[in-house]
């Protein structure tokens, strides 16, 4: 029985490798480490407001060391029009005139006050730091997290389809339909070489991106979830792809996954942007079980329940309609 | 002619064909729909207190700068700070005065405004005494729509890129390239017959994407019909060049992801940028990058800049249908000889 099993899975670890698909796999994972490392980290850096001051009596002798002082009025306006988020301060009238580019009416309050304060600095206040993180580590969790779930979510699913219709092409249900196999080794050996090339790719793309220790201490929970995550992918692509034509049909399912699903969730996951539908949207809880265990957040177990759950009726749902194509075939 | 018919009876049978070119339409809708929701909340503070905690004074001070929340007991407060996804910054009272707290992972632009916000709350009377002169901000891009929208419509151009591969693919995996590759046809015929449906529908989809997002004026259209004409025709190309180098439908759709990510990251980033120079001289290789700067100016009005795009455009279109055709006639050639060398020498 085992041996059976194992044929099955040589034959498609053979089929995904003749595919391309680890080569394709490794090709993402260079991708997104070099877009991590040479790119992301490097962009997402924000400076507080730059407050420029014209003085051309030298009568704020308070001020910053934040203050940049500029010549004429001129070279105040032609900063502000390459820096819109800056702050002009203009004392050369005696009294203190602030000029800025308007943007949303909180923010610009801010940007007001915190120039006028920057003329009469009172000391150095430290607020209390809360958590473990630093801005660093932030950054690469949230954008680890983010790449392992488009990965998962939508190049995994595209993987077992294309997989998939390829045997379909082949025949080889049509074969699997008089093996004297089990016919739910034939889907269980698919799940397991994806689960197993999932895990693969997490454990890379994990200490690649967070780096060795920060990676290390928090893989155990992002293997849990990369597995839940996977599981169900993986079933949802096959259904799909027992369920639909042709590969051409698939694709448009994942254009709608990947452009539809995914946006709101991320949006809703890593922005103040709180939709109020987003509870209902099954992909934020699972995007939301990853973003948990790389920020070492407590998981609900009614999630765990929920997610097994899931895998559950759609392992069954698979079942169901594997058996009815081996049924059409035959 | 006759080819070109079964090959638009072929797409209008074809959901999926249908459905790629809806797509960008689609989206576009969705975008203008989006249009009413409230983005600014994206660079704004967020503040949290404690229930009871800060005077009412205070709590509507600190709302001149962003939202507050006050929670009931310290875990929440502490799990609200915390929270990676929003950069809340926590505020407690300290006898008369402030004190606040972070998590320590926001970007500097908000650690700086938790440390001086103690600064703002003592200097709140002086402050209200200076005048303010808010400017009209220049910047096109006030907010994500406005590179949101060309992005859309390069999509909508590039679409008949993802046709044309697939087209190939599927010919390839069906054996119906072989047939092609001996039928009595020139190479523009072939070309013409295969990027026709993929050039007409990725225009066609990207004037309505068009229509839908832009108010232009009967000049300012023609001048985004031009754009619109010369991307889709190059992106149409491109795609019978993904389709002839692909093995299989994968590895087809893998070199779309990778152009398409190339075609939206290359404008954008460039946008966010500016480059100048050298490396832009390199970015104008990448095809969508003229049609986006052209569709940017056109929203700008800056006709010049749209000209110029247009010419750079015409370029591209030339310089992809040579390199086409001159593979496809080498190949056309090197196949008519084995088949010759075959017959002679059966």
């Amino acid at each position: 029985m085992g041996k059976g099993f194992c044929a099955l899975f040589k034959k498609d670890c053979r089929m995904l490798a003749s595919g391309k698909f680890f080569f394709m796999a490794i090709g993402f994972l260079a991708l997104y480490t070099a877009y991590v490392n040479l790119g992301y980290i490097r962009f997402m850096q924000m400076e507080p407001y730059h407050v420029y001051l014209y003085d051309p009596a030298g009568t704020q002798t308070e001020k910053s060391p934040l203050v940049q002082t500029v010549s004429s009025m001129e070279a105040m306006d032609s900063i502000l029009l390459d820096d819109a988020n800056g702050v002009g301060l203009d004392v050369s009238a005696g009294n203190v005139q602030v000029v800025l580019y308007a943007g949303a009416e909180r923010i610009d309050n801010h940007r007001i006050d915190y120039a006028l304060s920057l003329l009469r600095p009172s000391g150095n206040y430290s607020p209390e730091i809360l958590g473990i993180n630093t801005p660093e580590q932030k950054s690469r969790k949230e954008i680890t997290c983010e790449l392992l779930f488009f990965e998962l979510a939508a190049v995994g699913f595209l993987g077992i389809a294309a997989v998939l219709f390829k045997e379909k092409g082949m025949g080889v249900i049509r074969v699997h339909a008089i093996l004297p196999l089990r016919k739910t080794w034939f889907l269980l050996s698919k799940l397991a070489v994806f689960l197993l090339s999932d895990l693969v790719f997490a454990v890379l793309l994990t200490l690649l991106n967070v780096g060795l220790s920060d990676g290390a201490a928090v893989l155990p929970a992002v293997l849990v979830q990369t597995a839940i995550l996977s599981l169900i992918m993986a079933l949802v692509g096959l259904f799909c792809a027992l369920i639909l034509k042709d590969f051409r049909q698939f694709t448009l399912a994942y254009l709608v996954i990947a452009i539809f699903a995914a946006t709101p969730v991320f949006l809703s996951a890593n922005t103040p942007v709180k939709l109020d539908w987003i509870g209902y949207h099954p992909f934020y809880h699972v995007y939301m079980g990853l973003k948990n265990a790389y920020f070492a957040t407590a998981i609900s177990p009614a999630y765990y329940v929920g997610s097994a759950g899931m895998i559950v009726v759609l392992f069954s749902a698979v079942q169901f309609v594997f058996g009815r194509e081996i049924g059409k075939e035959g | 002619m006759r080819g070109l018919k079964y090959q638009m009876k072929s797409v209008l049978r074809d959901k999926f064909c249908l459905m790629t070119f809806l797509l960008p339409i689609l989206v576009a809708a969705a975008l203008n729909f989006m249009g009413s929701m409230d983005m600014s909340s994206l660079g704004e503070l967020h503040f949290c207190v404690l229930e009871n905690d800060l005077s009412l004074q205070t709590v509507t001070w600190l709302e001149r700068y962003g939202p507050v929340t006050a929670y009931a007991t310290q875990d929440e407060w502490t799990a609200a700070v915390n929270e990676p996804s929003t950069n809340v910054i926590g505020v407690r009272a300290d006898g008369d005065s402030l004190k606040t707290a972070v998590a320590g992972d926001e970007l500097e632009i908000f650690q700086q405004a938790a440390a001086t916000l103690l600064s703002l709350y003592e200097q709140r009377k002086t402050a209200e005494q200076a005048e303010v002169i808010i400017r009209e901000r220049p910047d096109i891009l006030e907010n994500l729509q406005g590179i949101f929208i060309p992005a859309v419509l390069i999509i909508a151009m590039f679409m008949g890129c993802t046709f044309n591969t697939m087209n190939i693919i599927s010919e390839k995996e069906d054996g119906v390239a072989f047939v092609n590759e001996v039928l009595p046809m020139t190479p523009s015929q072939y070309i013409l017959q295969k990027m026709a449906v993929g050039f007409l529908f990725g225009s066609l989809s990207s004037v309505v994407t068009a229509c839908l997002c832009f108010q232009l004026s009967w000049q300012n259209f023609g001048m985004m019909l031009a754009l619109i004409v010369l991307s889709s025709f190059v992106a149409a190309l491109i795609g019978l060049f993904i389709g002839k180098f692909s093995e299989g439908l994968m590895i087809g759709v893998v070199y779309i992801k990778i152009v398409m990510l190339l075609f939206l990251a290359v404008p954008i980033l460039c946008s966010l940028t500016g480059v100048h120079g050298l490396p832009a001289v390199i970015c104008g290789m990448v095809p969508s990058q003229p049609a986006f700067e052209g569709i940017m100016a056109l929203s700008a009005g800056n006709m010049a800049v749209a000209v110029k795009d247009i010419a750079i455009l015409a370029l591209h279109s030339i310089a992809w249908a040579v390199l086409y055709v001159l593979i496809s006639t080498r190949r056309k050639n090197s196949i008519t000889k084995v088949y010759r060398k075959e017959s002679e020498n059966p």
